[in-house]
């Protein structure tokens, strides 16, 4: 699997965002959620983002991943500014550019493994029989070939999480966006979830982590801590590395 | 890295999905599905119901009690009376006499036979056999002409009998058997009011109508009819037209006639009724149009309510799966795919009430045609309309609970647990 093709934009890194501000007004009072974030990320990065609730760290995550919009402020995503998008082409942004993982791992409990791999392929206008092909193939890098028509229910928690981020990866995005991807899973598992991710960001995807643990964010190459909507501290480290024997065994697709 | 429009192709992935999520959604809830869909079940069940029953009664009434073909006009005293004050009026009335009968006869150019008769409900007897609610008719010659009646058994009522007012009657074949079980009926006498009858035929069964015997029939003349219960009684008198003749012109030749007999002044309403199979006609499919507005009535409110019902579960839905539509929002679905799937979903819904409406319908249908004489036969454009309307409902309902969807907030949507 290759990363995303590069930026339009010469040289413009992959996520740009400057002086970016979120006001929620709750009632008679304002929020600062972002009061003021600037930040680059450049493409095949691995990123932490960190902080204590009510940081503006799940906030900052909404607006990179194009589910919020942010009150003022820049943030240009492969060069495009995404405050100006109308709610469709918001849908499609991230579609392409996006993979969501979730705490909750959040897949649809009626659908088996391959069809939740194949969602956000549905929502592209793949035809059905590349969709079914490329989701299939993303399972058995993931180490579910053998789990492709179970359900949700019918998984472990190490096992749904693989699931979506099969599905995550599925449409090729430019970014991995994850959530707290081990919150609900017990710290052996989350390891191997966490080997994973760092596998993924060793074949050239970006991948930025949102977590207030420290021995999850000790695997990202680059940690930003915020505190009251504004950066706090933005430093390179040297990854804990994986642990060799969690990563499957399966060879990256050439694609 | 803006989306361009949505191809044909996108559309059509999108509502091979819809359908999928639409008929799993169905199938995890059955009870509730079908609960939900219970409005469109009746109204679409009532609409193939009731346009089987109406159109198998066409066919019957046509076919069975106006007897097309016969050619006839019917005088009475009342007419077609269809409410209490036209019947108290028309009961002061001077009664219709065989004389007025008479002079039908001999003044009228284009009648070729005219039948004067009168009947009552009585009990006959024979022997130790007994039979109730015999319908006992006085009449003169003829009366095969104008109502089909045929002997299997000795022979009509002919003009010798009924100038002579003789004691003999022709039976219908209930009262034959029910009389004579084991003896000819021929020759054999039969009691009514205290009076003995000679049998001298029996008429060829005719059947059911309306589930009333046509066969249960003591048919006398009208003198000796007269004999037994009293001359004062109004008659019916049945014309029946000359071959080729429209009826309409029967029945005004026959007005002017009666008129001059009972001198009823120029400009002042008939004092009599008169009638034709055309009349009853009219008279039935007004009955039939007020049984249709009543069904589109009732279905009207079914889908009405079933529309509303639709729309509350599939609000309850779009609450339930408030994270599932988050979810389908981050992967990538735009307002339209949350619309189409919610949309999709209670068309679906509302359509597979149809289906459940039309089995329900169809087996209603073939349940009444099997118990009783009506031919019930199930109108394909009534399974279509009604299925159509019942989607429609769907479709229209679902455009609020759609919407909602639609508009969710993502992260909120998301954050929901």
């Amino acid at each position: 699997m290759t990363g995303p093709e590069p930026s339009r934009a010469d040289g413009a890194p992959l996520i740009r965002i400057r002086d970016l501000r979120k006001i929620y007004v709750m009632g008679a009072d304002e929020v600062h959620a972002l009061d003021g974030v600037s930040l680059d990320i450049a493409k095949g990065e691995y990123v932490a983002v960190m902080g204590p609730s009510g940081s503006g760290k799940s906030t900052l995550m909404n607006v990179i991943g194009c589910l919020d919009t942010p009150t003022s402020g820049s943030y240009q995503l492969r060069g495009t500014e995404i405050r100006e998008r109308e709610d469709d082409e918001l849908a499609r942004i991230r579609n392409q550019e996006i993979g969501f993982i979730f705490q909750t791992f959040n897949l649809l409990p009626r659908a088996d493994a391959l069809h939740n791999v194949e969602l956000p392929l549905i929502y592209s206008g793949t035809p059905a029989k590349e969709r079914r092909d490329r989701a299939r193939d993303l399972l058995a890098q993931v180490g579910l070939a053998d789990r492709m028509h179970h359900r949700p229910n019918e998984l472990s928690g190490g096992q749904r999480q693989r699931v979506a981020i099969a599905r995550a990866l599925v449409n090729r995005p430019s970014i991995v966006l994850a959530d707290e991807p081990t919150g609900n899973l017990d710290s052996k598992t989350g390891v191997e979830i966490m080997a994973l991710l760092a596998e993924i960001n060793g074949r050239g995807n970006t991948v930025i982590l949102v977590t207030h643990e420290e021995d999850i964010a000790a695997h990202a190459r680059r940690v930003i801590r915020l505190r009251d909507g504004l950066i706090e501290s933005d430093r390179a480290q040297a990854p804990r590395p994986a642990a060799p024997h969690a990563v499957p065994a399966t060879p990256a697709a050439p694609s | 890295m803006t989306g361009p429009a949505r191809t044909r192709r996108e559309f059509w992935a999108a509502q091979g999905e819809n359908l999928k999520i639409a008929l799993d959604a169905i199938r995890a809830n059955k009870l509730r599905s079908v609960l939900t869909v219970l409005g469109n079940v009746v109204a679409v069940m009532s609409v193939i119901m009731v346009v089987a029953v109406i159109d198998g009664v066409n066919t019957y009434v046509g076919e069975k009690i106006l007897e097309q073909g016969l050619q006839v006009v019917y005088i009475d005293k009342f007419g077609l009376i269809t409410n209490d004050d036209a019947f108290r009026e028309a009961e002061k009335r001077r009664d219709l006499t065989l004389r007025e009968a008479r002079a039908l006869e001999t003044r009228m150019r284009l009648a070729s036979r005219v039948v004067a008769q009168v009947e009552a409900s009585k009990r006959v007897r024979a022997g130790r056999n007994e039979l109730a609610n015999v319908t006992v008719r006085g009449t003169t010659a003829g009366y095969e002409e104008v109502g089909n009646f045929e002997v299997v058994e000795g022979r009509h009522l002919d003009p010798s009998d009924v100038d002579r007012r003789r004691p003999v009657a022709v039976v219908g074949s209930e009262v034959a058997s029910a009389l004579y079980p084991r003896v000819d009926p021929i020759g054999q006498r039969l009691k009514v009011a205290g009076q003995e009858l000679l049998v001298i035929g029996v008429l060829k069964a005719k059947g059911n109508v309306l589930g009333q015997s046509q066969d249960n029939l003591v048919l006398t003349t009208l003198g000796q009819y007269d004999k037994m219960f009293g001359a004062h009684r109004s008659l019916t008198i049945t014309v029946k037209a000359q071959p080729g003749v429209p009826l309409e012109r029967v029945e005004d030749e026959a007005r002017v006639v009666l008129r001059s007999e009972r001198h009823v002044p120029l400009g002042k309403p008939d004092d009599f009724g008169i009638s034709t199979a055309e009349t009853f006609r009219a008279l039935y499919q007004s009955l039939t149009g007020g049984i249709f507005a009543g069904t589109i009535a009732l279905v009207a409110i079914s889908l009405v309510v079933g529309g509303i019902v639709i729309m509350n579960i599939m609000l309850v839905a779009v609450t339930e799966r408030t994270r599932e539509i988050g979810l389908r929002k981050a992967l990538g679905a735009r307002r339209s795919d949350l619309t189409g799937q919610f949309l999709s979903e209670a068309v679906v819904l509302s359509t597979f009430g149809g289906v459940l409406g039309v089995a329900a319908g169809i087996s209603f249908a073939l349940f009444i045609r099997a118990v009783t004489p009506l031919p019930a036969s199930i109108q394909p454009w009534s399974v279509l309309i009604s299925l159509g309307v019942a989607s429609s409902v769907g479709l229209f309902f679902g455009v609020y609970p759609a919407t909602r969807a639609a508009q969710l907030d993502p992260i909120a949507a998301l954050r929901q647990e």
